[in-house]
């Protein structure tokens, strides 16, 4: 290729990618820039008080913020319970369907998959009505079959309100994991696990041995991606609890939606939205780590 | 032939772009108004009806956007910041006074006040639209005060008929215990002390403020008093009652619901819009889903006189910088708040009138409504309007926070004053 042809085709492709590249720019990097940036200010809606500078102020305060340091730790929480178990469990079912034959296997993909697919309100909604204080269906059932004397206010008791969102979360993640061991346990090499069961390699000597280096990338990126899911826990929160009763379902994202939307805080709000970046940067960073050296 | 094509196409993604980002600016002919769900204000084909008729007089057209309370902030404040704010926006002072105003969005409309809107427009709600007194950032349209509701029908079935005056409307604190008791003994659960949210929280307040006579904020609105042992007081009254407990997981909206569908007795969060089509289900005015009657009754008050909490709903304008949609916005208040036309715009909102009488007509809107006139009994009672109190807003969070702490505390006088000692601290930095 003449070097005049390659100067054309690679000016042809960047402006191809020009459209893209603005709407990157304008809408995520530009205002990541601003974030950082506006972390630093005394920032509000306040047209008659100019933005002030203050430094590391905003994120001084952060760590004397109760509420703050109650939504980390339950943002934590929710991380912790729901990433294992997501990554487990969509594990568990994909290996036990992926062999099946078609029609049975796209069911339970159905199955799985439809919370995914399903608008967050309607879930949240439905779910709503399940843990409803005075008729809800987990009373009744719980009730009537003698479990409990009393009706149990899920989401207005701090003891269960989190866990009651942790529950919701799952049953919205679970779906795509599967979907995606599915397909990566379909194209684990047959000749190698075929050679390995001639050896007289046990299953579970086949499946950590054989199959699961091969479904590692796949488990990597189900990793993070639920990692950061758990990380931006929102809507359930505004829909279901507003992070009450008593904070106890008070989660960073929620925070930087009240403070910055309800209090007007931007400055404060931004500099809880870096923190959370580089938390959810590190852990990402950790799980590459681990999994490349595995 | 490839390389301008590309030209070609990004320059069109760039152009569509810059269309975005800058759309072309409308002339007066046109203004936008963004509409909270005010009664009828609401509903698309009640604000067309009036926005055509303003059209057809004026030749300003209208385009109308209908905002919910649960996201409808949001999209003025991403508005705001934006720069793309409405010209008008209809809601009450908590916001266009105390909020927009205050941080400087809005437009000083004080020159559409004359002194015959002054001696027409109610006190209460002429005094909530000002910021000073050459400072006016709302005209307000309509009005109403903010009430309880019980099952009568249950009641009557508890036997408690005796404490309730359906003729006046009021009744004292001892007669609401008595009530409650006697519902609790029929029927195990009466109500709820809503606290999820903010949402209805003006009867949350209302009833804690009146038990015994407490107050929400100082009479200058420049701090929060709900610590004053009265509503500690009421705080832990309501704790001890059978039949009423603190309810974090649900908020006023579900409140009415649940009343309306007979799982509660009593519902605190109320109004004339609840009483004419309850639940918003169009099923019957001043009927739960079971065809049950609902009365209204004012907030219980030891004396029996009770301190009503007011909504006040009316127009602002958005300080667009463009002086001619500003004009336009100025007509179109006018319109509907200062004309014959009023009589229209307040109907479509289901309250009461804001002013008596429009250049000196007085206003009969309600002649001949039964339920209106019923419910009017109530509007001498309506109290202080403190909403336009500074840190508002980090305020009526602070109440139902406290609201939820008084509920999973033990109950303790001590337990629940630290409670509420926190959280009106809480409120009060926000008022500095």
């Amino acid at each position: 290729m003449s070097p005049e042809l390659r100067r054309r085709e690679t000016v042809a492709g960047y402006l191809f990618l020009l459209p893209s590249l603005i709407f990157f720019v304008g809408f995520v990097v530009i205002p990541m820039v601003m974030c950082v940036v506006t972390s630093f200010f005394d920032a509000t809606m306040d047209l008659n008080t100019p933005d002030k500078f203050i430094w590391f102020d905003n994120y001084i305060e952060l760590w004397q913020d109760p509420v703050f340091l109650k939504g980390l730790t339950n943002t934590l929480i929710i991380v912790l319970v729901s990433v294992p178990f997501t990554c487990i469990f969509s594990l568990w079912v994909a290996s036990a369907i992926y062999k099946m034959r078609e029609g049975l296997l796209s069911f339970f993909r159905i199955v799985f998959y439809l919370p995914v697919v399903t608008g967050s309100v309607a879930v949240t909604v439905v779910w709503k009505w399940m843990y409803n204080n005075y008729y809800g269906i987990f009373n009744y059932v719980l009730k009537n079959t003698g479990i409990i004397s009393k009706n149990i206010n899920w989401l207005g008791n701090p003891q269960y309100a989190l866990w009651c969102i942790i529950l919701i979360l799952l049953t919205t993640s679970v779906g795509q994991p599967i979907v995606l061991y599915v397909s990566a346990l379909s194209n684990v090499d047959s000749s190698l696990v075929e050679a390995a069961e001639v050896d007289g390699a046990t299953n579970t000597q086949v499946f950590w041995r054989i199959k699961w280096p091969q479904i590692m990338p796949t488990t990597l990126y189900i990793l993070i991606i639920t990692t950061i899911n758990s990380f931006q826990c929102f809507a359930l929160i505004q829909l279901l609890t507003s992070g009450g009763p008593n904070y106890a379902t008070e989660t960073v994202m929620y925070y930087i939606y009240y403070t910055a939307f309800k209090l007007y805080r931007f400055g404060y709000g931004n500099a809880m939205g870096v923190i959370l970046a580089i938390f959810i940067g590190i852990l990402s960073a950790v799980q590459f780590r681990l999994a490349r050296e595995k | 032939m490839k390389k301008l094509l590309s030209i070609a196409l990004a320059l069109l993604m760039v152009l569509g772009l810059a269309a975005i980002a800058k759309p072309a600016s409308a002339d007066a002919e046109e203004i936008t108004l963004w509409t909270y769900p005010i009664g009828n204000w609401g509903n698309e084909e009640a604000v067309k009806a009036l926005t055509d008729a303003f059209t057809a007089e004026t030749g300003i057209k209208v385009k109308v956007e209908y905002l919910t309370y649960t996201d409808g902030d949001d999209k003025v404040n991403t508005a705001l910041t934006a720069k793309k704010a409405p010209d008008l926006i209809m809601e009450g002072p908590e916001r266009l006074v105390s909020n927009w105003g205050a941080q400087g969005y809005m437009v000083n409309i004080a020159d559409l006040f004359d002194d015959q809107d002054k001696a027409e427009i109610n006190p209460a709600a002429l005094a909530a639209c000002f910021a000073d007194d050459a400072t006016a950032y709302e005209y307000p349209l309509c009005m109403t005060a903010h009430c309880m509701a019980i099952n009568m029908t249950a009641v009557k079935e508890a036997g408690a008929e005796e404490f309730v005056n359906t003729d006046t409307h009021l009744w004292t604190t001892e007669q609401f215990f008595n009530t409650v008791k006697a519902l609790a003994a029929k029927y195990g659960l009466v109500g709820g002390i809503y606290c999820s949210g903010q949402g209805g929280d003006q009867g949350t307040r209302a009833l804690v403020n009146n038990l015994y006579g407490g107050t929400f904020t100082n009479a200058e609105h420049t701090a929060y008093t709900w610590d004053d042992p009265k509503n500690i007081q009421a705080l832990k009254a309501l704790y001890d009652l059978e039949g009423l407990d603190y309810d974090p997981s649900i908020n006023g909206g579900e409140e009415i619901a649940n009343f309306y569908n007979g799982i509660f007795k009593m519902a605190f969060c109320w109004n004339i819009g609840q009483q004419l089509n309850p639940n918003s289900a169009g099923t019957g005015a001043g009927k739960t889903a079971n065809g049950e009657d609902i009365a209204f009754m004012a907030f219980p008050s030891e004396d029996g006189n009770a301190v009503l909490q007011g909504g006040i709903w009316g127009f602002g304008i958005f300080n667009n910088g463009d002086d001619a949609r500003i004009e336009a916005a100025k007509k179109f208040i006018l319109y509907m708040a200062d004309s014959e036309h009023t009589v229209d715009a307040v109907r479509a909102s289901n309250y009461f009138a804001a002013r008596s009488a429009v250049a000196g007509n007085e206003l009969d809107i309600w002649a001949g409504n039964e339920i209106m006139a019923e419910y009017n009994k109530l509007m001498p009672f309506l109290g202080d309007y403190y909403q336009v109190t500074k840190g508002w807003a980090p305020a009526r969070t602070a109440w139902w926070n406290m609201l939820q702490q008084v509920g999973a505390s033990d109950g303790s006088e001590a337990a629940i004053a630290a409670a509420v000692a926190d959280y009106c601290a809480q409120a009060n930095e926000g008022a500095k």
